[in-house]
């Protein structure tokens, strides 16, 4: 994966701190945050609160973003009605993978779904009939730039007279980032949240207690995978193309770095390790080095270690519960 | 045969003096190893049945298999007319059997009010449509749940450490903790697996009062492995032994006390059958799984 997170953009500015003050720079990690912070809301649920640890979410959010690349651009479906079909794909896909790996011990799932994410990418790299392989898919983002213009116009209408052509992007990210970190706050204070959190502590106790804990833990895998399938979209449309090494288990394991530097088992967390990493990330622009990737990962494997030595509960996670989860 | 939903009826179905639960040659094998190797048994509707035997007889495979939680290798068992052999854990559960572990189960993270919730059946909100359609009934049915919960913590007088973290609790803390969750789930029989092990001898002992209150108030059937003679003769009904996966003997405590062949397999090793020094146990000579 050479591109990254942020894709090859026409904003790459290696070489001086000008970027600091771009509006369009930020803007642009501001997006990246935001989809970070979606593809995490979904590892939380399985990781923080459900005990599952999935490595297979760059699969489900290739599925998401490959679904509407591939019916809006092939198939001339309308943008809007590929994103139900792609969060349906990918809870098909989820309960797929699921039903045969989710008895499986947990180690045994987690490779399980890396297997299950590297499949999705070959495939994609492979089938050039129906994903045009490492040439991409282009062009699919019509119908979106209609509504980014709209609300571009209303942005210029009333606070803001030149906003940044992603700031529409941003916003409709945000909100969703938004919605989605309510939607399951609340979800995890009810009686159905109370009992993934029994899995995650003991799923033995759980299943003594008279709780399908394979049932759950399948619905959880599979809310995680349409979670994955959005922000798979999101990242379609702030690339402007789909290409399979955007969806690389390295997207997953920075995943996990942002999940653990904002804390497991906490929803804010989430948001905030993700815009801490997404800056991480993109920090080695302002240097002026060649060897920009590299360096984005030791300075994430850097904080990681650090964390493990003097956070490991993150920015928001709870340390007694570290503590008593021994 | 009664196949209606457990959770629907969590009267008791037998009457008293019948037998609830029952086991005909059941078989659990690991390779060539028969940890339990053809026991049968009856537990009576009603009773306080210890089951008792040296370590590695069986006793714990045997709660596995009956519970669901190891696949059984050849025989039957029923509870109160349902089959339960091949079904799975939650649902043996949700038919009334509960369980508990040797090494208790707290769930640490969750607080000592949550573990207690999490364990009462008929709530709609554990389903993802049962939250969408029936709001109502979810926070309604949550009321009811903690009020339940919390005059249970009162009884164990664990009431105080409701909104404490389970993982904080003292291990006979625990022990109490997990017989009142079980309770939660309005058992109709308790199988508990040592519950007196590792827990100091009050605590056992309102232990103990707990289970007979249950069982005179609510029918609860109670069938516990344990290894401490005084509580086996002097708290249960009945004493059902098993030895090399087999049960050998079955009986009122003063018959099984004085048969041959658990003398032999069992309390002669141990010489303390009529314990009467408070709280004095013939250690088991492993104090680990009996398998």
């Amino acid at each position: 994966m050479t591109e990254g997170l942020i894709g090859n953009t026409d904003l790459v500015l290696g070489f001086s701190l000008d970027a600091f003050t771009d509006v369009g720079f930020w803007t642009r990690v501001g997006v990246t945050a935001g989809i970070l912070t979606i593809f995490n809301l979904g590892l939380q649920l399985n990781v923080g609160y459900t005990g599952i640890v999935n490595f297979g979410q760059a699969g489900f959010m290739a599925i998401g973003a490959y679904t509407v690349a591939i019916l809006v651009e092939k198939e001339s479906v309308p943008f809007l009605l590929t994103i139900p079909i792609g969060i349906a794909i990918a809870i098909a896909f989820g309960l797929l993978v699921g039903l045969p790996s989710l008895r499986l011990r947990a180690d045994y799932f987690a490779i399980a779904t890396i297997a299950f994410a590297e499949a999705v990418r070959l495939t994609a790299q492979n089938a050039r009939g129906l994903t045009e392989g490492n040439q991409g898919i282009y062009g699919f983002d019509s119908e979106w730039d209609n509504i980014s213009e709209t609300i571009e116009g209303w942005l210029e209408a009333t606070v803001w007279s030149d906003p940044d052509q992603l700031f529409p992007l941003l916003l409709v990210v945000w909100a969703s980032v938004t919605v989605l970190t309510l939607g399951l706050y609340f979800l995890q204070k009810t009686p159905w949240g109370r009992v993934l959190r029994a899995i995650r502590e003991d799923e033995d106790a759980a299943r003594a207690l008279g709780k399908n804990a394979f049932a759950y833990k399948l619905q959880s895998l599979a809310i995680s995978a349409a979670i994955g399938a959005i922000a798979g979209m999101f990242l379609a449309l702030s690339l402007r193309f789909v290409i399979p090494s955007e969806f690389a288990p390295t997207f997953t394991f920075i995943g996990y770095a942002a999940l653990i530097a904002g804390g497991l088992a906490s929803y804010p967390g989430v948001a905030a390790g993700a815009v801490f990493i997404s800056i991480v990330y993109e920090a080695p622009r302002f240097l002026d080095i060649e060897n920009e990737e590299s360096v984005r990962f030791i300075l994430i494997g850097l904080i990681l270690i650090l964390l493990m030595a003097f956070r490991p509960q993150g920015a928001f996670g709870k340390r007694e519960e570290m503590v008593l989860g021994e | 045969m009664n196949d209606a939903p457990a959770t629907a009826a969590r009267a008791t179905h037998a009457p008293a003096g019948e037998s609830i639960l029952e086991a005909d040659e059941v078989v659990k094998h690991f390779g060539g190893i028969y940890a339990v190797d053809g026991a049968s048994l009856e537990v009576t509707q009603g009773s306080i049945t210890a089951l008792i035997g040296p370590n590695g007889a069986g006793k714990t495979t045997f709660f596995n298999v009956i519970t669901g939680f190891y696949r059984s290798d050849g025989g039957a068992a029923s509870f109160d007319g349902d089959p339960i052999l091949g079904r799975s854990p939650h649902r043996i559960a949700q038919l009334g059997m509960v369980r508990t572990f040797q090494i208790t189960k707290a769930l640490a993270r969750m607080s000592v009010l949550d573990n207690m919730m999490l364990a009462a059946p008929d709530q709609p909100g554990e389903h993802l449509l049962g939250l969408i359609t029936k709001p109502r009934a979810v926070r309604r049915r949550e009321r009811e749940v903690r009020d339940d919960a919390l005059e249970l913590l009162e009884g164990f007088n664990l009431a105080k450490l409701a909104d404490d973290y389970a993982g904080t609790l003292s291990g006979g803390q625990r022990k109490l903790l997990e017989l009142a969750r079980a309770l939660m789930t309005k058992p109709r029989m308790l199988l508990l697996d040592e519950p007196m092990a590792g827990i100091n001898p009050t605590l056992g002992r309102r232990l103990l009062d707990h289970m007979q209150r249950l069982r005179g108030e609510e029918g609860v059937t109670f069938l516990f492995i344990e290894h401490d003679m005084e509580v086996v003769m002097n708290h249960s009904d009945r004493v059902i032994v098993m030895a090399s996966g087999r049960v050998i003997a079955d009986g009122t405590p003063d018959q099984v006390r004085s048969d041959e062949k658990v003398i032999d397999a069992y309390l002669g090793a141990h010489s303390g059958g009529t314990g009467n020094g408070g709280g004095a146990r013939p250690a088991a000579p492993e104090g680990g799984k009996s398998r």
